[in-house]
């Protein structure tokens, strides 16, 4: 083998590129590094990460973490980012839900309904989402009474435009039990469906699933968690000066930017929705009609199971997009990361270029985890073909 | 031959050495001011009385009058200054990378920032005390009557932390909603969304106006902290943080040797104080030892006024805000204001 059929040889060639584009790369970041921090020290302002050691000082309304305003800094990076990671997984879940419903709404046959999703669609799809954040906010929220004069719910939970305030157990003891109840129940449906499944397959028999998943997935946990209330004490808000003391407050940014969230995305996942089931070949449903199902069991066994798969990656998309739209948030004081940690703490401590490649990478982790989640599930449903 | 030439290089010598001596230590921010032919002057947003922008785009108030003094000083033209608005969270790195001169914007000094962020703070042009305003309705009195209160503030402002720690410390439970901008957290407080709503009470006397009914709100007397605020420059360049320390001490000398915008050219011609024909260059050479004209404040004075007149017309009783002098009186009568001489 001489020097030249080495050099023509597309393998070798193919790796000196990617070794070069990586040096390059690397280069690169360390000239960028280097630069800024020379540029820093001389204009005398610190760098370094020691600022997230500090006590942050900064109170915090909505806080999931245990986090008081004597933690440091790095404590309200955690309050920040479960505040948007909250927000998100609700959202995503709210909205695909939505989505689906207005998506198949669009198909109806029955034109009222198809036309009002059709309208629903092309107003959320010209209307920027700040503004969903705003009205949700200043329209919807606002409107709400002022604390003496809230919605009392049972007695127990109150509704005012500070928020909704529910009551909040004194020991969460009795609701890890229910738990971890709820949890082996819900464990035991999946062991029981996939027993099923097999024993169809064996013996073309089908086992009362939709019994055990009535009491596995709804009356057990229903039982656990009111066993779990009632022998609890609570800590029920009572009206006091300003506004109600005790319990937990679910603040009106918190309900804002999630119900901008939802409607704004459900919008688009409809779309998605619409385009998949169109895209499943008309043939599929009329076969599946002459076998004699019936519209709702053909939509449910036939199309989507199809359409799942020419939806997967672009509601990806829409996902990722819930995530990094979550930082609209900061608009209306919801404490997500961009707001305590971009906001706040960047203000206290000045160091500009840290915080913000902390609440990049956060961006970026979360993200990276949805698409390889959402990448599992696309190859787990792709048409396997035998 | 050899005699006159070694003479002709002692002159030489020597005269380098003069001109040498007169150099003055290189000034990048003063070059570039000149080579641009205006000042950049970092402000706020638009709050009423310190910095705010009518619907022509001219800019007025408090910390506005001070980037005017510093053109006239620099330029001879109060008019030479483009005004950069900054958001509490654009403020530092605005500064830092270079993008304005001087930040005059409602900014407390606080330690942490002079140590850590490269920010230098060249005098205090107001003191300000922290305070709150709240409904008439609400029946509160003072600061301790807003336990269990629910407070909005702008996100990273000095007040957030200062609100914060003040109800702790009292064991009194507030509830504090962090907006990203000013103008929100006053919007939310007057959408209801707060009790109250936080600032220094320049600000407050300020954006009262921006609310529905000013009148059914009330601004609480007692400050719950000590907010001085001043032009601020980057680290290095020390000649440029001379030049904005000593206009602004300028300012304040004026009004103490009373030294006004109509009398400052009779003073001038035929003032006998050494002070002021020190300070309007009529001698002393003291703009020149800064690398100005002599008649730096000489212009400052006839364009922009005294610290005094400043005050009066902006945030004073000529101004809708009415703020009374206070703690921003001069310290012969009362206050704190108070400047090294000019000598």
């Amino acid at each position: 083998m001489n020097v030249l059929s080495f050099i023509n040889d597309k393998r070798v060639r193919d790796w000196f590129y990617q070794i070069a584009l990586i040096v390059l790369l690397v280069g690169l970041t360390v000239f960028f590094v280097r630069n800024a921090s020379e540029n820093m020290v001389k204009a005398g302002i610190a760098s370094g990460f020691d600022f997230l050691w500090r006590t942050s000082g900064i109170e915090v309304p909505f806080v999931l973490t245990g986090y008081t305003q004597s933690d440091d800094i790095f404590a309200l990076f955690w309050v920040g980012v479960a505040n948007t990671m909250l927000v998100t997984v609700i959202a995503i879940a709210l909205a695909t839900l939505l989505g689906f419903a207005i998506g198949i709404a669009r198909l109806s046959s029955h034109w009222l309904l198809s036309t009002i999703a059709g309208a629903y669609i092309e107003f959320v799809r010209n209307i920027p989402l700040l503004f969903f954040v705003l009205f949700w906010y200043f329209g919807v929220i606002a409107a709400l009474p002022q604390p003496r004069q809230s919605i009392s719910l049972f007695g127990v939970a109150f509704l005012n435009n500070r928020g909704i305030t529910i009551p909040l157990p004194d020991a969460p003891g009795n609701f890890r039990w229910a738990a971890l109840v709820i949890l082996v129940s819900w464990v035991g449906y999946w062991l029981a469906s996939a027993w099923a499944r097999k024993r169809k397959e064996r013996t073309g028999q089908d086992a009362p699933l939709l019994a055990i998943g009535l009491g596995l997935i709804v009356v057990v946990p229903a039982l656990a968690i009111a066993w779990a209330s009632l022998a609890t004490r609570w800590d029920i808000p009572v009206l006091r000066g300003f506004n109600y003391r005790g319990g937990f407050v679910v603040i009106p940014e918190f309900v804002a930017l999630l119900a901008a969230l939802v409607t704004y995305t459900a919008g688009f996942i409809a779309e998605i929705v619409r385009g998949g089931i169109e895209s499943v070949a008309k043939g599929q449903s009329e076969a599946a009609s002459a076998l004699g199902l019936r519209p709702g069991r053909i939509l449910s066994l036939v199309v989507i199971p199809q359409a799942l798969r020419v939806m997967t990656p672009p509601l990806t998309n829409q996902y990722l997009n819930v995530l990094k739209n979550s930082s609209f948030g900061a608009a209306i004081a919801y404490p997500d990361v961009v707001s305590l940690f971009m906001g706040s703490a960047l203000n206290n401590t000045g160091q500009a270029i840290e915080i913000i490649a902390m609440t990049l990478a956060v961006y970026l982790v979360i993200g990276l985890a949805v698409s390889a989640l959402m990448n599992w599930y696309n190859a787990r449903i792709a048409l396997v073909t035998r | 031959m050899t005699i006159r030439i070694l003479g002709a290089a002692v002159l030489l010598a020597a005269g380098a050495s003069v001109a040498q001596a007169q150099q003055l230590a290189p000034s990048p921010t003063l070059d570039a001011v000149k080579a641009r032919g205006n000042l950049e002057c970092g402000v706020h947003l638009g709050l009423p009385g310190f910095s705010f922008a009518n619907d022509k785009g001219e800019w007025s108030g408090l910390d506005v009058d001070y980037c005017k003094a510093l053109a006239a000083a620099v330029f001879g033209d109060a008019n030479k200054v483009k005004y950069t608005p900054t958001s509490v969270q654009q403020r530092w790195p605005i500064l830092q990378s270079g993008q304005v001169d001087v930040l005059s914007r409602n900014s407390t000094i606080t330690f942490s920032r002079n140590a850590t962020l490269g920010l230098n703070f060249q005098g205090i042009n107001f003191y300000e005390g922290q305070t709150f305003i709240v409904r008439k309705s609400a029946g509160v009195k003072d600061a301790a009557g807003l336990d269990g209160a629910s407070v909005c503030v702008a996100a990273g402002s000095t007040e957030e932390k200062n609100a914060a720690d003040w109800f702790r410390e009292r064991n009194l439970k507030t509830t504090i909603t962090n907006f990203q901008k000013n103008d929100d957290a006053i919007a939310a407080y007057d959408a209801g969304r707060c009790d109250a709503y936080t600032a220094g009470v320049g600000a407050l006397a300020g954006q009262r106006a921006k609310l529905k009914n000013p009148d059914e709100h009330v601004i609480l007397t007692q400050p719950i902290s000590n907010d001085p605020q001043g032009p601020v420059t980057r680290w290095g360049d020390e000649r440029w943080q001379l030049i904005v320390r000593w206009v602004l001490n300028g300012t304040i000398a004026a009004e103490m040797l009373g030294v006004t915008s109509k009398n400052v050219d009779e003073m001038k011609a035929n003032s006998k104080n050494t002070e002021v024909r020190r300070l309007l260059g009529a001698e002393g050479g003291f703009g020149a030892m800064m690398g100005l004209s002599n008649d730096w404040m000489y212009n400052a004075i006839k364009q922009v006024g005294n610290y005094g007149e400043s005050y009066e017309r902006t945030v004073g009783m000529g101004s809708p805000l009415k703020l009374e002098r206070g703690q921003n009186q001069l310290w012969t009568k009362g206050g704190l204001l108070f400047t090294p001489p000019f000598q």
